[in-house]
């Protein structure tokens, strides 16, 4: 039988005892994550120019965009979070934020939400928009 | 005598993957054992022939969970080797710091799983709180804790900045520092010796008789170590491989936890001759479809791991192969289980760190 | 493929102490599917690359590793479905993983395994899921899904 004051983890086991637990009370105190985590891809319906390069270079395949009826939709739980349709959008209207969501509460997100994880967004017609534009350039 | 069969896995305490093994016992003796293994095969092999050679980074990287961000960038060393793009300097660098984080990372998570194996639960404790700041390393640079996505063919995908380098470096020599105690449990503690020393020995002769990698061949003495040819950078740190002799489970663990004291080493030479400044270029993109053939070795925490990729023009390759190291190591792991105890087949299999996800991939 | 001096080769690189690296399988499928995105010229350059493509072959690969100098070398046979390939595991104890796989994934037929493990090493839903008629069907079902899409698409312009 070893004498238990020589043994190397009594030590540290003797302060375990003493000292704060080293994890967090979980659902009561949540650690913000870091800047440039990655974590929900969001969408800005305004400046997108559904140019479906975010589609094409999806690895997961979790975007369609639909150019002739200006819809512009995502699978959250088919997105892989890997920031390339963030890297390739040269109009800026996706962002990585660091927060990611709790999985059911996608079906709220959408203007639509019919099954989790989707998310639809609407952009406006484009002869709206044109004429819009063009009103715009008139006054 | 009469001969028992025990499976051993896919579902037991000390392991965490779904690994079988049909041990075949004379009294406690393990006279053969026979591995199954396909509980996880995944067939991302296969999915070269619908995933295009720019997306499959991100599969590669999902092999495993634990050397993600070694297999993410041995996919993209491979294409870059194909299609003949020159990595930026600093963007190499930063690959070696973050390669080394992983193997530190990997280590602590196997010492951890390890010491739970046999039984020293606060021990593994200990091991997994120290690998949680690492994590934490991880989400501030690469932006994920577990699958990194930083690795682009021909490049990195972020920066990180001189100061926070600098910062992450005296993080890690503080946990080197307090590392060492724990260290000091694994090698010190009579229980431990008395549980590992000696058990499943793995002579030098042997460990080349069936071609063990890694960790596993340098706890019995054998140098070998993928970075000492010195590709991808490695050439300009200065570092000797780790061996130890005895060539039993102590042995295997001590190497690991020598290597994590190895690996902070390299990262701290790896921030002080790293090209300095902000804004400087991290990726050359490259241009058309891959066309050609190679084969690329790198040294992941649990050894040598090397990709075959092959390349006929178009987006889809032809062919995409990665022999992980748990792949090198099961025979070993059966010559090592043929003749011991029945109580020591959870350590010796533990001690080869298997991967059964990377093995089946 | 000539297996004495397949065999005697294997014998050599064993006594000069090299390691097995890599034992590898490739499907030689002829020509792409045109869903690949194959440009002409690429197929012009596949020929360069690749092998004169005789229908239905794989394309075996073995690789020995020296640690010493980190030299690979790499002995590479083309074979057809119903050729039995020599097993090396006499000389390399750890050949019998490859082998075994190359048997559950592939369907080639190896010899003289020193552990035959009889299909019991990977659960695959396909059963040889790299066999040349896996690999086609696949393949197909993959130009046949992207034509449909694009018929779609079609249709729905035509309309608008």
């Amino acid at each position: 039988m070893a004498n238990p004051l020589r043994l190397p983890m009594v030590p540290r086991a003797l302060r375990n005892l003493v000292s704060r637990p080293a994890t967090r009370r979980y659902p009561y105190e949540i650690r913000p994550r870091f800047e440039g985590a990655r974590g929900t891809i969001e969408f800005d319906v305004e400046t997108c120019n559904y140019c479906m390069l975010c589609m094409r270079r999806c690895p997961a395949a979790a975007i369609t965009v639909v150019r002739e009826d200006r819809i512009w939709s995502i699978e959250h739980l088919t997105c892989i979070g890997c920031n390339v349709c963030v890297e390739v959008c040269n109009k800026n209207s996706l962002s990585m934020a660091k927060e990611s969501k709790p999985v059911h509460t996608h079906a709220e997100v959408g203007p639509q939400g019919q099954r989790p994880g989707h998310e639809e967004w609407h952009g406006p017609d484009p002869a709206i928009a044109a004429a819009a534009k063009a009103a715009a350039a008139a006054t | 005598m009469k001969r028992t069969i025990i499976p051993f896995g896919p579902q037991h305490p000390v392991l965490p993957e779904p690994l079988v093994l049909d041990l075949i016992l004379e009294d406690e003796r393990v006279v053969d054992a026979v591995p199954t293994i396909g509980y996880i095969h995944r067939g991302l092999e296969m999915m070269v022939e619908r995933v295009e050679y720019t997306e499959m980074g991100f599969v590669a990287e999902r092999i495993c969970g634990i050397c993600s961000f070694m297999h993410g960038m041995g996919y993209c060393v491979s294409l870059e080797a194909i299609m003949n793009v020159e990595v930026p300097e600093r963007a190499r660098w930063l690959r070696i710091i973050w390669a080394e984080i992983s193997r530190v990372q990997s280590h602590l998570l196997w010492l951890g799983l390890g010491a739970d194996a046999f039984g020293f639960e606060n021990l593994f404790m200990h091991c997994w709180r120290m690998r949680e700041e690492i994590l934490d390393i991880f989400e501030k640079t690469t932006g994920g804790r577990i699958i990194h996505s930083v690795n682009r063919i021909g490049g990195v995908k972020r920066d990180v900045s001189d100061a926070e380098l600098a910062a992450i470096v005296v993080k890690l020599e503080e946990l080197g520092k307090a590392f060492e105690k724990t260290a000091n449990v694994f090698g010190k503690d009579p229980s431990i010796r008395h549980r590992l020393s000696g058990v499943g020995v793995l002579s030098a002769d042997d460990a080349r008789a069936v071609d063990a990698v890694g960790p596993m061949a340098r706890a019995s003495g054998v140098v070998m170590d993928t970075r000492l040819s010195g590709t991808y950078g490695y050439d300009q740190v200065d570092f000797e491989p780790v061996t130890e002799t005895a060539g039993d489970c102590l042995a295997r663990v001590v190497v690991r936890m020598r290597e994590v004291q190895q690996s902070i080493g390299l990262v701290r030479q790896a921030v002080e001759k790293m090209p300095k400044g902000e804004g400087m270029p991290l990726e050359n993109k490259p241009r058309g479809n891959p066309v050609g053939e190679t084969y690329t070795r790198l040294e992941q925490p649990r050894g040598e791991v090397l990709y075959y990729v092959k390349a006929n023009g178009t987006k889809n390759l032809e062919r995409f192969r990665a022999r992980t190291p748990t792949f090198a190591n099961i025979p070993a792991m059966i010559k090592l289980v043929r003749g011991c105890d029945l109580a020591d087949v959870p350590n010796i299999i533990l001690t080869i760190d298997p991967c059964i996800s990377c093995t089946e991939r | 493929m000539d297996r004495e001096a397949f065999l005697a080769r294997v014998g050599e690189y064993h006594k000069e102490g090299r390691r097995l690296a890599l034992i590898n399988v490739t499907t030689l499928v002829p020509a792409a599917a045109p869903a690949h995105g194959a440009k002409p010229e690429a197929a012009a350059t596949e020929a360069s690359v690749g092998e004169t493509a005789a229908p239905d072959q794989f394309e075996i690969t073995w690789v020995f590793e020296n640690d010493k100098d980190a030299t690979l070398e790499k002995i590479r046979e083309q074979v057809g479905p119903a050729d039995i390939i020599p097993s090396i595991s006499e000389f390399f104890g750890a050949a019998f993983l490859y082998e075994n796989e190359i048997h559950e994934l592939f369907g080639l037929n190896v010899e003289g395994i020193n552990l035959d493990l009889q299909g019991q090493l990977y659960k695959t839903a396909t059963k040889v899921p790299f066999s040349h008629a896996a690999v086609k069907a696949r393949l197909e079902a993959l130009a046949a899904k992207t034509a449909a899409a694009a018929e779609a698409k079609a249709t729905t312009e035509a309309k608008a």
